[in-house]
């Protein structure tokens, strides 16, 4: 197999997947320092690990996992020539997206009224920056997926889908790392 | 990608994804801390296996399938090395 041969294997574009090989870096460069962090004080960051809602990740988990399979439909069907089927897929996937990101909200909000802020414990330091950076890309994403249901090309859609299953990706790295490991 | 791989995929993304949380809502934690970690992960690990061979085609392409799968088991090792340390320092 010649060099040729084996960037042609790689679905897509070479260029989507550099960005998400580097942003899967720089995300797990960060899960990486915040577990380095938590052995100083591992019994502080369980601690603060309590005040994080677990549930509303884990139901997050499920919309954005659904969300990415809605992602993946409209790429097989817009490759087998059905536009509309393909469309509402990227649209319901969208929207999914935002519910996504009005959990990821609410959660927000309901540790600011709790009093929770970045510098509470240096475990939201990381919850703050790491979850909301992922959310900025959930919202980049949304948008994205909207643009490609409206210039729907083939290309347009594999390159979009694939940067939501990146968003997706990264997420399921993050979520047991931020509030599963006790 | 047929539509039927990708409705496994999903219904196994889910699953999985219910033991995660099922996990962290156990007793397990405080007992054997370290087989929790380690099952969590490696339930995270298998996710990122699924989202990458079956929504992102990768499977399709089992040259550069293996080559992801090498380092993202080596960023959750790396990672469960150091959720581990604590526990044995």
């Amino acid at each position: 197999m010649t060099d040729k041969d084996a960037l042609d294997a790689l679905p897509g574009e070479l260029l989507m997947w550099i960005l998400i090989v580097s942003e899967v870096l720089v995300f797990g460069a960060g899960l990486t320092v915040f577990l380095s962090v938590r052995i100083t004080d591992p019994d502080g960051f369980a601690e603060a690990q309590d005040m994080l809602d677990r549930t509303a990740a884990g139901i997050n988990t499920i919309v954005l996992i659904t969300s990415g399979f809605l992602a993946a439909l409209a790429n097989a069907l817009r490759q087998g020539g059905a536009r509309t089927k393909a469309r509402f897929c990227l649209v319901a996937a969208a929207l999914l997206g935002v519910v996504f990101l009005w959990i990821k909200g609410a959660e927000f909000a309901s540790k600011a009224a709790s009093g929770i802020v970045w510098d509470t414990h240096v475990l939201f330091n990381f919850y703050f920056m790491l979850t909301g950076f992922h959310a900025a890309h959930v919202a980049a994403g949304v948008v994205l997926l909207l643009l490609v249901a409206w210039r729907d090309h083939v290309d347009n859609i594999e390159d979009a889908t694939a940067f939501w299953h990146m968003v997706d990706l990264i997420w399921v790295l993050l979520f047991p790392v931020i509030y599963l490991l006790q | 990608m047929t539509h039927r791989s990708l409705y496994i995929a999903w219904a196994l993304l889910v699953a999985l994804s219910f033991g995660s949380t099922a996990l962290s809502a156990s007793g397990i934690w405080a007992q054997w801390p370290g087989v929790a970690g380690v099952a969590v992960m490696a339930l995270a690990w298998q996710k990122a296996r699924i989202i990458l061979a079956d929504y992102m085609g990768l499977q399709r392409a089992p040259r550069w399938r293996r080559g992801f799968d090498v380092c993202l088991t080596g960023l959750c090792l790396l990672m469960l090395a150091l959720y581990a340390a604590p526990l044995v320092l």
